[in-house]
């Protein structure tokens, strides 16, 4: 009796399976946002958690003005929540209608092929593609004609520097090349105090200071189909990455078990020179620490280590091309709502106005040119249009992975106090590896 | 609730009662609720599974991932080159090692909570605190204590030994390990507790009466009592060690360092940041059916099957 | 109420005297169930109902504490139960209770820190704050997700309970084809990591939403029959271990008096595993509050558990700032109260409930 029922009930639901599975779902029609909600998904903000329900309070009631609709926000709590999301509404075809996805993830979110292509209409219904920084286009697709990300906000990557402790070491300017920054850091360690600080167990620090100098150094890491992880530019990087900590000896030893924050933290004590690879996010924490009133932005150096100028191939990227785009999903039954949406957040004044909670770069180029007069923001600024985006495919996530393993796994080698080329060798070997596999299988 | 006010199939009969009862009106629609979920949400998703681990999925397919190409066994090859057994090989010994000294802790404290005293009630409810902590809570809490400038590595330099890493490296393994231990042994506890309830009075009373001091008592007469119920507590803690993922996904990050690579690690990095589901499908149903192997013959050793008196006709 | 009995049956069991109920209930003297298993005299439940005889859960299990309203004798004998001499039980308490009480002071004590001392290894603050736990309510959205976690688990804890007796019950008391695969089922199931079964249960409920016209994605009852599920193969095993050691007497005299399935489960089974309910229903309770993996993709936002919102809360931005530690800690003991909370105040059924436990 039992079997019988249970068999009857599996056979429902493999039916319901399939059905799903035949994909698709009916456009819901009808004009107008009376009634309708859009839903958004974007990144939780634990830095400013009132403000950012008050700007979601504020945005929902224009969005409502404009169109008739509700705006519903969803939040997701880091870069792994995030993929799990859009997977799963990808495989299911259902879930938010807007992401806000970073930069370096929309290659990823792209090869899904789950997300509106933008053509001269859709720009145009957000506002024209003019109204954009134009490098801030630059990782919206892998070529003009197959852009799925719209630019939101852009986090260019800076340093930030101890004025006073630079001024004390008789540094007059801050390093632009990286020969000179660990110059300059070594002048600056003494007792308690050190050169650099910077995150070595982040999970997303090490990979863009080895691309860094990679591209500085004229290799892209992917070149079409093939990796270039064993490369001697690489192989450098990383042995002046791991050199800060363990031949200059220009960074805390615990450094080793820091992340971002707890960089940020250290330099915020007043006993750092540097704070390499930080963003204006920063700005309200730094100015609640030691360093209060001390400190400067700086953009990145951009000549590659072992070098006093930029070989002829090398691209001057002071930063990753980073930030937010907003991607539209291909099964939003509200697509004209979400580009109302899209609208509204790009527009001049909202990007400023979240610029101003924020600390999140406008990418309405109208908006970032109010803030060019702002000092404190100028290299800033200048990061942002030196900001070089990372190789447009699929397989991106996965050598991110690869180059942040290698840094993973040597942590216990740090800490002790001293790497050897081999076991750099070996693990670059073991990232090329994953590398090509990913590309080789990116359609 | 409905199926508790729903009439019976059958009007009772008045007839006189017979152990041939069970026989003839066993209410088996009964277990239809209970069957019907399990087979819903959890043996359908696992044949899907199943399914996913035999076609080639990723972010590429994702979207019609019906259409995803069928690869065969093309997925669990792979998964063997992709560090699988190494991974199986970490959760394995570290899950046998955290039972293992579990154990003790968990009997040495329901020992302790046995006999009545003055605020018993007080030391079981601290007992149970790492239990009822959400174990994301206690991998952020773990995590802050062992960072190298934390809180732990702060008294270790005070009596003089160098902390130096515990979230990376070959010691990420036993800082795992030790976490879990913290978190886990109140099971055990929980388990060896309720057997030593079950310990007849008059066993006690007997005991006395010999004048038997207590280390003999307890090794021969008390702890034999907890040899079943720990064991199976054992079994269940074993299993929930091996696909423990929050744990080491708070406490190290991913990717994690190779040391606790842990399979639900390897299987979660797969899936969700490296996008290759199938292979990820893969990897999990190889280390379901090496774990399900030692599972299936200690289910069939311990006679699950001991009736008291009833059941069986 | 039991003060009185007179003979120990314990007593009456090494002198071989025989103990006749009837004798008892003459008297009035109360009769314990465990008593009459013994001595395999029938019981009449109908006769209980008579006199009003209170079903004590503690009898039954030769529980030698007061559990739940029942009030019974201390034994005489706390002595002899002795099973640890008094300074090896003092050293163990103190040992046990220092490695649980100095991870959790910690977190009381970082939780009113502040942020730059908890990451410089304060253990003890040079400052105390009450700050984080007013600030946490705004910061994370603790609110909706306590109450959230509340209702889902609630009604998770006491419908996997329900159904975790009642087919118990079954697999317990009948015996049928397959009866022997289910029970291994049960544990086999818990080896089924949870990694590999989000995405396919992702997909079917969703797929409920689009073809059945179901929402069941961010709804409160999607999450409730997820966690039901999960939980249900460890709440049936708690009360299969915990119905096999009660006695049949009770259930096929009221058969033989023409009660139904139902009523037996209804009228008997239910009171009498009180305790064992209390454990499945906890454990089930605590599945749910601890889940983040299945409430992170099966919740929105104004469905989100208290665990995810502590995640989303937990996880820090890319390149982000200071991390707020002592606003962390405090959000994780505010979710962590409800859970100690529920156990207080269930702790006595706790024990008893599992005293059947497991395998002999």
């Amino acid at each position: 009796m039992m079997a019988n029922k249970l068999t009857a009930l599996a056979g429902t639901a493999v039916l319901a399976l399939a059905l799903a599975a035949c994909g698709g779902g009916d456009e819901g029609g009808g004009e107008g946002g009376d009634g309708k909600t859009l839903n958004v998904l974007i990144a939780a903000n634990t830095q400013y958690p009132d403000e950012f329900a008050a700007w979601q309070k504020d945005i929902s009631t224009k969005f409502k003005a404009q169109t008739g609709a509700e705006v519903k926000f969803e939040t997701f709590a880091s870069a792994n929540d995030e993929l799990t999301k859009i997977q799963t509404s990808v495989v299911s075809g259902s879930g938010p209608d807007v992401y806000a996805v970073g930069t370096t993830f929309t290659p990823t979110a792209y090869s899904t092929g789950a997300f509106v292509k933008l053509g001269d209409e859709e720009w145009k219904k957000v506002g024209g593609k003019e109204k954009f920084t134009p490098a801030t286009l630059g990782i919206s697709g892998p070529d003009e004609q197959n852009q799925v990300g719209i630019p939101w906000v852009s986090r260019p990557f800076v340093m930030a520097y101890n004025t006073e402790m630079l001024q004390a070491a008789g540094i007059d300017k801050p390093a632009t090349t990286w020969d000179e920054l660990a110059q300059q850091a070594k002048q600056m360690t003494k007792g308690d105090q050190y050169g650099l600080a910077i995150a070595y167990k982040d999970n997303f620090d090490p990979w863009k200071f080895v691309w860094g100098m990679s591209v500085q150094a004229g290799n892209p890491l992917v070149d079409g189909k093939t990796a270039r992880l064993q490369d001697p530019t690489v192989q450098k990087a990383y042995d002046t990455y791991f050199g800060w900590l363990t031949r200059d000896k220009v960074v805390d030893p615990a450094a080793v078990g820091w992340t971002n924050p707890q960089a940020v933290a250290a330099f915020a004590k007043g006993k750092t020179g540097y704070f390499m690879l930080t963003t204006p996010t920063a700005i309200n924490s730094l100015e609640q620490g030691a360093v209060k009133g001390k400190w400067k932005f700086a953009v990145l150096p951009t000549v590659p280590p072992g070098a006093t100028s930029r070989p002829t191939n090398g691209v001057e990227a002071a930063s990753i091309l980073s930030g937010d785009n907003l991607l539209i999903a291909d099964y939003s039954k509200n697509k004209d709502l979400a580009f109302e949406y899209v609208k509204l957040v790009t527009d001049q004044d909202t990007q400023l106005d979240y610029y101003k909670k924020f600390g999140n770069l406008p990418a309405n180029a109208a908006a970032l040119q109010t803030l060019a007069s702002d000092q404190q923001l100028a290299p800033v600024t200048e990061a942002a249009k030196k900001s070089v985006a990372t190789p447009f495919t699929g397989a991106w996530g996965d050598i991110q992975l690869a180059l942040t393993n290698v840094a993973v796994q040597s942590l216990p080698d740090l800490g002790k106090g001293s790497i050897s080329t081999q076991q750099i060798d070996a693990r670059i070997a073991d990232a090329q590896k994953s590398a090509q596999t990913a590309l080789d299988r990116a359609k | 609730m409905t199926t508790l006010v729903r009439p019976p199939e059958t009007a009772a009969p008045k007839e006189p009662r017979r152990r041939g009862v069970t026989e003839r009106q066993r209410p088996l629609w009964l277990l239809t609720p209970g069957g019907l979920l399990l087979v819903l949400i959890v043996l359908i998703p696992l044949a899907v599974a199943l399914w996913i681990s035999l076609i080639d999925l990723d972010q590429y397919s994702l979207r019609r991932w019906v259409e995803a190409p069928f690869i065969g066994l093309d997925n669990f090859v792979e998964s063997f080159s992709s560090g699988l057994l190494n991974s199986i090989w970490i959760s394995v010994s570290f899950a046998v090692l955290s039972t293992i000294a579990t154990v003790p802790i968990g009997i040495a404290a329901a020992l302790v909570t046995q006999n009545k005293y003055k605020g018993r009630a007080l030391v079981r409810a601290v007992f149970l605190i790492p239990y009822v902590l959400p174990s994301f809570v206690v991998a952020t809490v773990w995590r802050t204590m062992l960072q190298p400038d934390g809180v732990v590595n702060a008294w270790l330099s005070r009596v003089g030994i160098e902390g130096g890493l515990w979230l990376t490296g070959p010691r990420s393994y036993w800082a795992l390990i030790l976490v879990e231990i913290w978190a886990a042994w109140p099971f055990i506890y929980l388990m060896a507790l309720a057997a030593l309830q079950s310990v007849d009075n008059e066993v006690h009373e007997a005991s006395a009466v010999d004048g038997a001091p207590w280390w003999p008592k307890l090794r021969r007469v008390i702890l034999p009592y907890l040899r079943g119920p720990v064991l199976l507590a054992c079994l269940l803690a074993t299993l929930n060690h091996i696909n423990n993922f929050t744990l080491p996904f708070v406490l190290f990050g991913a990717p994690a360092p190779e040391d606790v690579n842990v399979m639900p690690m390897l299987v979660y990095v797969t899936s969700f940041q490296s996008l290759r589901f199938g292979l990820s499908a893969a990897m999990a149903v190889l280390s379901l059916v090496l774990i399900a192997i030692p599972l299936f013959v200690y289910l069939r050793a311990v006679r699950l099957d001991v009736h008291d008196e009833g059941g069986r006709r | 109420m039991w003060a009185g009995e007179p003979i120990r049956v314990s007593e009456r069991m090494r002198t071989g005297e025989p103990i006749r109920v009837s004798e008892r209930m003459r008297t009035g003297e109360p009769i314990r169930v465990s008593e009459r298993m013994r001595t395999g005299e029938p019981i009449r439940v109908s006769e209980r109902m008579r006199t009003g005889e209170p079903i004590c859960v503690g009898e039954r299990m030769g529980a030698h504490e007061p559990v739940g309203g029942c009030a019974m004798s201390v034994s005489a004998s706390a002595e002899a139960n002795r099973l640890l001499p008094r300074w090896l039980l003092v050293v163990l308490t103190a040992l046990l209770v220092l490695m649980v009480l100095i991870p959790v002071l910690y977190i009381v004590l970082a939780s009113l820190n502040s942020d730059v001392g908890v990451a410089s290894g304060e253990y003890w603050p040079s400052s105390f704050s009450l700050d984080s736990y007013t600030r946490i309510w705004t910061t994370a959205d603790l609110s909706t997700g306590i109450v959230n976690s509340l209702i889902v688990c609630a009604f998770t804890a006491v419908a996997s309970s329900l159904l975790g007796t009642t087919t118990a019950y079954v697999l317990v008391r009948y015996s049928f084809l397959g009866r022997l695969t289910i029970l291994r089922g049960l544990v086999g199931l818990q080896s089924i990591p949870g990694t590999l079964m989000l995405l396919p249960v992702f997909v079917l409920f969703s797929s409920a939403g689009n073809y059945l016209g179901l929402t069941v994605i961010g709804t409160r009852w999607g999450l409730f029959v997820a966690y039901l599920t999960f939980a249900l193969p460890f709440s049936t095993w708690v009360m299969v271990t915990y119905l096999r050691g009660l006695p049949r007497e009770l259930e096929e005299a009221a058969r033989t008096e023409g009660a139904s399935t139902v009523v037996i489960l209804w009228k008997i089974i239910f009171p009498l595993s009180l305790p064992a309910i209390v454990v499945s229903g906890i454990f089930a309770f605590l599945l749910g509050w601890n889940d983040v993996l299945f409430a992170s993709v099966l919740t929105r936002p104004e469905t989100h558990t208290a665990a995810v919102a502590l995640q989303i809360f937990g996880s820090q931005q890319e390149g982000g700032a200071l991390p707020v530690y002592s606003q962390m800690m405090a959000a994780a003991l505010i979710c962590a109260a409800p859970v100690v909370l529920l156990y207080l105040a269930f702790q006595r059924y706790l024990v008893g409930g599992l005293t059947a436990g497991g395998v002999k």
